[in-house]
């Protein structure tokens, strides 16, 4: 089965997306913020998607993804990036750190899903 | 203590006597940081508030949600049981009729053998009448006979003549005899095989036409109709039983749908959350700015210090990170919205 990892510090965020996607068929993994996520990855979760917050407490998203790629087997694993900014630099900062995409909250069902299948396309 | 008009040298072409009194000033910014503070205070309320709602709706949502996925899969458990309970029906019903005219052809298959039987019965009668016609011509030879006796000894040859025709006689009886002997051995054998077996009918290539009208399958139809409507009127429950499960079952999967889209609307109280933080730290920058006034004209704060802590609505307008805030801050300053186009999604 397929795992995401939802990284985001608002619980409702959480448990919106989580709803979403194991209603599709995905197993879900959750975290808090990027130390949180980070610490799982450390532990052997290995989510074949991430999908992650980028203002958030601990360790920021952007910080994250580019730690997460430094972790085994995490080199390809796409990691978007979903959050209420929209401003160029930060997406070029993102960009940098290895994330794979930027959405701007908020993401309806449908448009969530058709971007998981197209990082995912065999999922 | 100088005014604080002529301290900050805001306005030095106004009189000195209408100047600004740096008292005054710092007492009317007192109150400021206290008020932002309620502002605050009321900011984080309302943030916590619609956080804790939205963490109720969406908790309610999936319980809806997965509520509704429950239903749907009963709902179609239930149409497939009904749908096959009607094709079993169709098929109970479609071997009812076959039973029921197999019985009608068995039963005609029997009445027909009974009425061969019944006409082997009447040829009995035929052979009966024999006996009786060559009963009636021996009286006749033995009155005849008698008469010959009568004139016996003139005529012997009379005699012999009587018994050629008595010995026929009893030639016919005893073929009589033999042929009633014979037809009550067939009809025996007949009525036995009829009434102790069965399988003739099975056996049998030829049957009597099943339009053949008789009490019996008079009867017979009228429980084949009467079963027949039974069966429709029942399916005709169950078509509609099944279509009203699957209308259930059309509703609840949009239900599902619906669901899942409010359950991504909700995405909105992340979004508030942190406009209204933005605000609330808009509104601190305010009350750093107030005091820092208020510092000034107090004569505790140099006229440096305020402007290198004065707030700028540029400054603002740079912590604003979302699109939305950015059209709103434009909109409210009179400048060019920008990032009007940057994409909701980006894959990098």
């Amino acid at each position: 089965m397929t795992t995401v990892m939802l990284v985001d510090d608002s619980a409702t965020m959480l448990m919106s997306l989580k709803s979403i996607l194991t209603k599709a068929g995905y197993a879900v993994e959750t975290a808090a913020h990027g130390k949180e996520a980070l610490d799982k990855l450390g532990k052997g979760v290995k989510p074949n998607l991430i999908i992650s917050d980028v203002n958030m407490p601990q360790m920021d998203g952007i910080t994250f993804a580019r730690e997460a790629r430094k972790s085994p087997g995490m080199r390809f694993t796409p990691i978007l990036m979903l959050t209420t900014e929209s401003e160029q630099s930060k997406r070029a900062e993102a960009k940098s750190a290895g994330a794979t995409g930027w959405l701007v909250k908020p993401v309806g069902p449908d448009q969530l899903l058709g971007v998981i299948k197209q990082v995912l396309p065999g999922a | 203590m100088p005014s604080l008009l002529r301290r900050l040298s805001l306005a030095p072409d106004q009189p000195e006597e209408q100047g600004v009194r740096g008292d005054v000033v710092a007492g009317a910014l007192a109150p400021i940081p206290a008020y932002c503070e309620v502002i605050d205070g009321h900011v984080r309320d309302v943030i916590e508030l619609t956080g804790e709602a939205a963490h109720a709706i969406i908790q309610q949502m999936v319980k809806v949600d997965s509520l509704a996925e429950v239903m749907t899969s009963d709902v179609s458990q239930l149409a497939g049981t009904l749908s096959r309970t009607e094709q079993e029906l169709s098929q109970v019903s479609s071997s009812n009729d076959q039973l029921v005219g197999r019985l009608i052809s068995y039963f005609l298959y029997r009445d027909h053998q009974i009425r061969a039987l019944v006409d082997q019965m009447r040829e009995l009668n035929q052979h009966v009448t024999q006996i009786e016609q060559v009963s009636r011509a021996t009286n006749i030879l033995a009155l005849n006979a008698m008469i010959e006796a009568v004139r016996a000894g003139e005529a012997g040859e009379g005699f012999s003549v009587v018994a050629d025709e008595v010995r026929k006689l009893a030639h016919r009886s005893s073929e009589a005899a033999q042929g009633i002997g014979s037809s009550i051995a067939d009809l025996t054998a007949k009525l036995d095989a009829v009434l102790s077996d069965d399988t003739q009918f099975d056996r049998a290539q030829e049957f009597p036409a099943n339009d053949e009208e008789t009490a019996m399958t008079r009867r017979l139809g009228g429980i084949a109709n009467a079963q027949r409507e039974m069966s429709e009127m029942v399916s005709g429950i169950l078509r509609d039983t099944i279509e009203a499960a699957r209308q259930v079952q059309s509703s609840s999967d949009s239900l599902v749908t619906e669901t899942s889209g409010a359950v991504g609307h909700v995405q909105f109280q992340d979004i508030s959350r942190q406009m209204l933080e933005h605000v609330a730290d808009a509104v601190a920058d305010v009350r750093r700015q107030s005091e820092s006034v208020a510092g000034y004209a107090r004569g505790e704060v140099s006229a440096e210090e305020v402007q290198e802590r004065a707030i700028d609505v540029d400054d603002l307008r740079a912590k604003h990170v979302m699109a939305r805030q950015r059209f709103t801050h434009a909109a409210q300053t009179g400048e060019d919205a920008q990032g009007a186009d940057e994409p909701l999604i980006e894959l990098f």
